[in-house]
């Protein structure tokens, strides 16, 4: 029998970077917050310095940061036709675990979405007509617009330091910038990080091609930052270990860096680690949540009371959490019908690889992971898609993250894929090759789906999520298009051998891709398809709120984290200005 | 096999390496004896085998990254780095003198002296921000860049491991007071963040590193 504790005010279910924003505000508003995290306690001092964080084969190959999944995994398949299997090894994305999530892991690119994504069925189909999209994909518009959302996109660029330079600011063009943004209010907060060489060829390549490229946007500084929160950010050393490892620098924006020391100390938040939580506690009605219930590091079953609860798990286990809590109808793949797991988009990544002679020397491992220069000429709708048979499309970059030795080995296609041939194809290529990344939207369609397992359990007796997920056919034909592109900019930078890959179907979860797993509970104005109201609040349970990438109707041609920090302010700003003041649902159903 | 194309490598080799022996030589002759009215010999505050005195007033040379003495030369020269004494000389080294110095002083083997050892208490906080950092003051770990040991991250960064303590710890005076401003953006920040106390922690910690057991001993 759990042990009834002392009632709080506010839960978060995760302690990353929506659960680290969303406590700290809340508990300085003089709320009880309690902060429940499944993972350890961890922080830049002791737990990332180096050498140690800096052990490829413990993090990156074997995934020391991520969800334990010999305790709690997921299962995968291309269809629903199939059986789905769990899969035992992080290998196609990477959740997160412990303090800060996957926030401590990421490369630190920091980009806003298009204005049009938020509006995304009514602006394609107004410059394209009706008919145009695929009919398989469901797409819709997200209930929220960038105008709405501008501010609090600052303010979390603003809260990371994120070092970039604007293209448009309040709708001036600037030089030097993405002209393809939207509207920004001001600067970004640091400037640029220093151009790469690999950066520099690419630079060159692009405009000799008339495309406008720009400065990466970075979240592992250019130079020292305070926040205003009060607490500084050094500047990147360009070690090559952000994807996949924590940063010892604190020159990357974390939760560890940018928040959470904020948070701590204030009596008002309470953070509890080896905390897992096994689902959020309805009252005999169903429409209002008691609390959660969890379970602690030695076993012990807890029932927090709360007033409020924040799903502010990964993407995935925030939709996982609303299905173990039998909150709102679950998704139906058959009949369209039902919420929860609807929408599951990814990221369609493809590469162009640019092989150059052993004159150049491109020193891959002198990088951040979000250092490079990028074009957003084919991201998103920023192109004429008429004639063209796809929507959406990719930035395309040099942002190589790293070199590191174990996983960075480049060869030119026909070289054999083990033995002598290819270790002396690996020794000529590594340091003479810029690697270009394809970073491509990803629609939601019918078939693509998060449910619960019938069959697979965890370490505490619960379903398991199951993925369900191949390409559309139309993010295969945009692939191959922006592909082609990249290939032609590679060419342009003098590559002797330019080897596109463009992404092709069935969908492998062994193969890694990036951390981008979006939808699921998802946001809208309309209750029957969607699972959150335009706030990120439950449209079944008004006091919980879910809040993530999760909420993401479709994925846009970006690192979703920008967004995800942006929606979190968002939804902040509800539940301080509007909630909190008259509890209950701010949209009516 | 033709062997005209290895003849000629080898011999372009050869070429380089007489070439990098006569660029030691005027290294060292420089160091010894000073080049021109300007110039005066390296070796008389640093010594001919780049140990320096040992008082800590001058910085240990030996074995020190060529690419990061030579940036300091530049830097002397231009004045991003502030030093009455270094500054007219490295004004009046030409470039290709500034390389070869640092070339022989980077090749030189002098030993590493034992010094009055700090109290072990005060090592100790060196050690621990050498090594590991101070969350509390969001700090990390001096070896993160400065090499496991502070042996360096040649040839950018300099080690640190057997480097006079008095001279580590005015570096970082000087970065915190802003006298100091060359080098890495970062290294002002970082030292600000010190107290005096910290300083002389590290930079205990740091000279005794390379001590020969035999000298500690005693």
């Amino acid at each position: 029998m759990a042990e009834r504790l002392k009632a709080v005010d506010v839960v978060t279910v995760g302690v990353g970077l929506t659960g680290a924003i969303l406590g700290k505000e809340l508990a300085a508003t003089g709320l009880k917050v309690v902060g429940l995290e499944r993972g350890p306690m961890r922080d830049t001092v002791p737990d990332f310095q180096s050498p140690a964080i800096h052990d490829e084969l413990r993090y990156a190959v074997r995934k020391a940061l991520t969800q334990d999944n010999v305790k709690e995994a997921m299962t995968f398949r291309n269809s629903t036709g199939q059986t789905a299997l769990p899969m035992r090894r992080w290998q196609g994305f990477m959740p997160g675990n412990g303090l800060g999530g996957a926030a401590v892991h990421w490369n630190g690119l920091t980009w806003r979405f298009q204005p049009a994504d938020f509006v995304y069925r009514t602006h394609l189909e107004g410059r394209y007509g009706k008919g145009f999209v695929d009919s398989d994909l469901t797409i819709q518009d997200w209930g929220v617009t960038y105008a709405e959302l501008e501010p609090h996109y600052d303010r979390f660029e603003y809260l990371c330091g994120t070092s970039g330079k604007a293209g448009n600011i309040k709708g001036v063009v600037q030089a030097g910038g993405n002209p393809f943004e939207g509207p920004r209010s001001r600067e970004y907060p640091t400037r640029p990080m220093k151009e790469p060489y690999y950066g520099a060829l690419f630079r060159k390549g692009a405009e000799s091609l008339g495309y406008h490229p720009f400065p990466s946007p970075a979240s592992t500084l250019s130079e020292p930052y305070t926040n205003p929160e009060g607490l500084s950010l050094h500047q990147c050393v360009f070690c090559g270990f952000c994807e996949r490892f924590a940063c010892e620098h604190f020159a990357k924006a974390s939760p560890q860096t940018v928040i959470l020391p904020v948070a701590l100390k204030n009596p008002d938040y309470e953070l509890r680690t080896g905390c897992q939580v096994l689902r959020v506690n309805l009252d005999s009605t169903g429409k209002k949540s008691t609390g959660v219930t969890y379970v602690d590091a030695a076993g012990r079953e807890y029932e927090q009371p709360a007033e409020l609860v924040l799903i502010t798990a990964y993407s995935l286990n925030n939709v996982r959490m609303l299905l173990n809590s039998r909150i709102g109808k679950p998704y139906d793949p058959v009949t369209g019908e039902g919420v929860v797991g609807r929408n599951y988009a990814f990221q369609t990544m493809s590469y162009a690889s640019v092989f150059y002679d052993q004159d150049v020397v491109i020193n891959p491992f002198m990088a951040s992971g979000a250092s490079g220069t990028v074009i957003d000429d084919f991201a998103g709708d920023n192109f004429d898609h008429k004639g063209l048979g796809f929507i959406g499309g990719a930035y395309i970059s040099a942002t190589m993250t790293g070199g590191r030795p174990i996983e960075f080995h480049p060869t030119p296609p026909g070289t054999p894929s083990w033995g002598l041939g290819w270790k002396q194809a690996v020794a000529r290529h590594y340091n003479h090759t810029v690697v270009l990344t394809c970073h491509g939207s990803s629609h939601p369609m019918r078939g693509n789906c998060l449910d619960l397992d019938p069959t697979y359990k965890d370490a505490w007796g619960q379903p398991l999520l199951r993925v369900t997920f191949d390409f559309p056919q139309n993010d295969v034909r945009m692939s191959r298009y922006v592909t082609d592109k990249a290939v032609g900019i590679g060419r342009a930078m003098g590559g002797k051998i330019v080897a596109g890959a463009p992404r092709e179907r069935p969908y492998d979860s062994t193969i890694y891709q990036t951390t981008h797993n979006t939808g699921g509970a998802i946001m809208g104005n309309d209750p029957t398809t969607s699972a959150v109201n335009r706030y990120l609040q439950s449209w079944d349970v008004p006091n919980v709120f879910v809040v993530g990438a999760s909420a993401y109707p479709h994925n846009a041609s970006y690192n979703p984290t920008g967004t995800v920090g942006a929606l979190t302010y968002w939804a902040l700003d509800a539940i301080k200005n509007r909630y909190l003041k008259a509890p209950g649902a701010l949209v009516p159903r | 096999m033709k062997l005209g194309p290895w003849i000629g490598a080898a011999v372009a080799m050869f070429g380089l390496a007489a070439q990098a022996q006569d660029n030691l030589k005027r290294g060292a002759d420089i160091a010894a004896n000073g080049a021109g009215d300007n110039v005066p010999a390296c070796s008389g505050c640093h010594a001919q085998n780049g140990i320096a005195g040992g008082s800590g007033a001058f910085p240990r040379l030996a074995g020190q990254s060529a690419w990061y003495m030579a940036r300091q030369f530049a830097d002397y020269a231009s004045g991003a780095r502030n030093s009455a004494l270094m500054g007219p000389i490295a004004k009046a080294l030409s470039a290709a003198d500034g390389a070869a110095v640092a070339a022989y002083y980077a090749s030189a083997k002098g030993p590493f002296v034992f010094n009055n050892r700090a109290d072990a208490t005060l090592i100790e906080r060196g050690r621990q921000l050498a090594r590991v950092g101070d969350q509390a003051k969001q700090l990390a770990a001096c070896n993160n860049c400065h090499g496991p040991g502070g042996i360096g991250g040649f040839p950018a960064i300099p080690f640190l491991a057997g480097q006079y303590a008095d001279y580590i710890a005015l570096q970082l005076q000087m970065w915190k007071s802003g006298s100091r401003k060359d080098g890495a953006d970062s290294m002002a920040d970082i030292a600000k963040r010190l107290s005096d106390q910290d300083m002389a922690a590290v930079a205990a910690y740091y000279q005794q590193l390379r001590e020969a057991p035999t000298q500690a001993a005693k």
